[in-house]
């Protein structure tokens, strides 16, 4: 038994005597929206992957707490360092749900069933962007090469796949194009890299620039797009072999609400997000088609 | 040097003021230079800390190539307030991430920032060493090697320098500054104050040093501090010293007037008895001639009578001049100075001057009488004369210390300097011989019988003062 679920039988237990100690009175009926979370029930672990804001640890826990409520199970939020890791843990059912990037998705879409697709701008779309600091003298992705580039995730899209798609079709070898390259293994970090001169170039995520500006306006000085790759399904929130139908249902249907929640909504608003909308595999197609193209990297 | 800088009235206080002044640079110098040595080795001692606590992570990164890894250890929460410039390099001395990416680019070999990096060995120990390029203490490096496993993988540099005290030390500076001109602007007046305080009888000192010799020492007055300190030593044996010289001027004023007086008085006994033994043979030759009468007409008798009363004056001048007080005379006794007041009684009841007479003299004494009756005389017909027109006399006579005292006081006719300067010489004034040669005689008379005589004037008042010994040691001379 670990730490943290022999406290969280320890704290049930506790809620059970003060349950059978001091029974409710007839005025203190709860609705059910707001009931706390079922201590009882196997929680919901819900995997966040770098790919989004996920240094904002704070908020995400509210959001969790938000989504409990709703679903009336307790929401464990869990991250991880790199995409795969998380990818690894929903593929072996030791997570319910996770946010994922389209193209893991696409990767092991016989396994994964989508939940929801987050909508921005209004729609469930979002771009790959290549980035350079602001006082560079470079103008467009051909000028990155024998530069500095920073790579988000080898399980992104906007940060690793459609770069090597774009330099692909350019017909430039993805991986002797630039002089060196490395890893961030995340949006916020590989804006940081390009603002603070660490890389040349970086390949962002569109939604993830944007916020990081809303939250640090001076950013907006410091970098410049040279290329936007086209419009592409946005991350999606994904069900692993884990979640029962009867859940993923809920669930969806929960997040879908969201926008509606005055709550919800100031967590959406935070998140930088109109809401929740539910999508098909179809929305993924070009991820699918460039991954199938490029054929499977190899993780470094 | 210039004679305003000469004097310690400008010395003693600039003396204080550099030593102030110069007490207060070195201080700072050598707190400055202290903390400037304490910051340094805190700074070294830091990044050596720092250095060894991401020693294991930054193995990690560069076993992994993880460039991430390794930027956001030595980048640190913020970036911008970073005193230590952080390198980290692979083994093959490239860098792999530096918190100044701008200035240390991914894969750039070290040694191009680092040009002296080659000038030494790669280090071998685990603590780091600490180079000092070029001998330039203001700029250190700190050189970390990183194992892994025992292998060597990389290195971690910390270039150091002093830029980030500059801030503090202008801060120091500035309040040590404020500090000592706030002291110095206490102490300097008190400085100068104290200085002052200090010379200002040095000063009058040497001022009265630099007359003595030219004016008379009565008349210097020079305000000499005394006290306990060596200054105020220095006051007292200076007023010691002119009361010495003092004492000897008057010595010697005495010494020179009694000298003066004694060769007056062998001059005149000479002359006297030179004149007094033919004029003996002549006065008795016209005594001898008179005996017979029936040789003399009534012309030679008047020559004769002329010439004797001629030789009679002349006579009774020089002996005037030749005083003796006789021993063979009898002793003085009370009623002899009540004599001298019985004598000029007819001479008071003539001018109706007031006499105050105070006799407190009753003993006996081995004084002679007729010489001290003649002195007390001569003196009181003297003040007498002086009192004349309006003033008045006063005597007394008593007995104190084993010497009689005389004190014959007036007030009347004032006495010059002149006149009191040589009151004591034979004096043929204007009048007949016996008032000029008053004092003479007195003066005389008080030698002859060991005692002392003296005349003091101030204004109208005039005071002769006699102390005879009673057991005098007559000089006959």
């Amino acid at each position: 038994m670990t730490d943290r679920s022999r406290r969280a039988f320890a704290t049930s237990l506790l809620a059970l005597a003060a349950a059978a100690i001091s029974p409710r009175s007839p005025g203190q009926t709860a609705p059910s929206a707001t009931l706390p979370p079922d201590q009882a029930a196997p929680p919901l672990r819900f995997g966040v992957t770098p790919v989004i804001l996920d240094e904002q640890v704070g908020f995400l826990g509210r959001w969790a707490d938000w989504l409990g409520t709703r679903l009336q199970r307790r929401v464990i939020l869990v991250q991880r360092a790199r995409y795969r890791e998380i990818m690894d843990l929903l593929l072996g059912g030791r997570l319910e749900l996770a946010w994922i990037c389209g193209y893991p998705y696409v990767q092991h879409q016989d396994r994964l069933e989508l939940l929801v697709v987050p909508v921005w701008h209004g729609q469930p779309l979002y771009r790959s962007e290549i980035i350079v600091a602001d006082d560079s003298d470079l103008h467009s992705l051909a000028d990155l090469g024998g530069r500095l580039f920073a790579w988000a995730d080898p399980d992104s899209n906007s940060g690793w796949l459609y770069p090597r798609f774009a330099l692909a079709r350019a017909g430039e070898d993805p991986d002797g194009f630039f002089r060196r390259t490395f890893f961030t293994w995340g949006h916020p970090r590989s804006v940081l890299a390009v603002s603070e001169g660490l890389a040349d170039g970086a390949a962002v995520d569109s939604y993830v620039r944007e916020t990081l500006i809303q939250h640090t306006p001076s950013l907006a000085g410091a970098l410049r797009l040279v290329h936007r790759s086209p419009l592409f399904g946005f991350p999606p929130l994904v069900a692993g072999p884990a979640m029962n139908r009867r859940d993923r249902d809920r669930t969806r249907e929960v997040l879908v609400a969201q926008a509606e929640d005055g709550e919800g909504r100031a967590l959406l608003a935070d998140l930088n997000l109109d809401g929740f909308t539910v999508e098909g595999p179809a929305l993924f197609a070009d991820i699918a088609a460039m991954a199938a193209q490029l054929g499977r990297e190899p993780a470094t | 040097m210039s004679r305003a800088l000469a004097s310690y009235r400008v010395r003693l206080p600039l003396s204080l003021s550099v030593t102030a002044i110069l007490t207060a640079a070195l201080m700072a110098l050598a707190l400055g230079l202290q903390t400037l040595q304490n910051l340094r080795q805190d700074q070294i001692r830091d990044a050596q800390r720092l250095g060894h606590a991401m020693a294991a992570l930054m193995v990690e990164a560069l076993r992994h190539d993880d460039v991430w890894l390794a930027y956001s250890l030595l980048r640190g929460p913020d970036r911008r307030d970073a005193e230590i410039v952080w390198v980290a390099a692979d083994e093959r001395g490239r860098v792999l991430a530096s918190n100044q990416p701008r200035r240390f680019r991914l894969d750039e070999p070290v040694g191009e920032a680092f040009p002296w990096l080659a000038e030494r060995a790669a280090p071998n120990g685990v603590q780091g060493t600490v180079l000092e390029p070029g001998g330039d203490a203001a700029r250190r490096l700190l050189r970390i090697p990183l194992y892994s496993e025992g292998t060597r993988v990389g290195e971690l540099l910390a270039l150091l320098s002093d830029a980030p005290f500059l801030a503090r030390f202008r801060e120091i500076l500035l309040g040590g500054s404020l500090v000592t001109a706030a002291v110095l602007a206490l102490l300097l007046p008190l400085g100068w104050l104290w200085g002052r305080r200090m010379v200002t009888p040095l000063v009058a000192l040497a001022d009265c040093l630099g007359r003595v010799g030219r004016d008379e020492v009565h008349a210097l007055d020079c305000p000499i501090v005394t006290g306990d300190d060596e200054i105020g030593q220095l006051g007292w044996r200076f007023t010691e010293m002119l009361d010495a010289l003092a004492e000897k001027a008057a010595l010697e004023r005495r010494v020179i007037q009694t000298e003066r007086l004694a060769a007056v008085g062998r001059v005149a006994a000479g002359v006297a008895h030179e004149i007094n033994n033919p004029l003996g043979g002549i006065v008795m030759a016209i005594d001898t001639y008179r005996t017979r009468p029936e040789r003399m007409d009534v012309q030679t008798r008047d020559l004769l009578d002329l010439l004797e009363r001629a030789l009679c004056q002349i006579q009774g001048t020089v002996s005037a001049l030749l005083v003796e007080a006789r021993a063979d005379n009898r002793s003085l006794v009370a009623a002899d100075i009540d004599d001298v007041r019985t004598l000029v009684q007819p001479r008071l009841t003539r001018c109706g001057t007031p006499l105050t007479w105070h006799n407190a003299f009753s003993a006996p004494t081995s004084l002679p009488a007729a010489p001290v009756r003649q002195l007390l005389l001569n003196l009181l017909l003297n003040a007498l004369e002086a009192a004349r027109e309006g003033g008045w006399v006063s005597v007394e006579v008593g007995a104190a210390d084993g010497a009689l005292r005389l004190e014959v006081r007036n007030r009347g006719r004032p006495l010059t300097a002149e006149r009191l300067a040589h009151a004591f010489e034979p004096y043929p004034g204007p009048r007949a011989a016996g008032p000029g040669f008053g004092l003479w005689v007195c003066y005389q008379i008080a030698s002859q019988l060991g005692g002392e005589i003296a005349l003091d004037a101030e204004g109208p008042m005039t005071c002769a003062r006699v102390r005879l010994p009673l057991k005098p040691s007559v000089t006959n001379g």
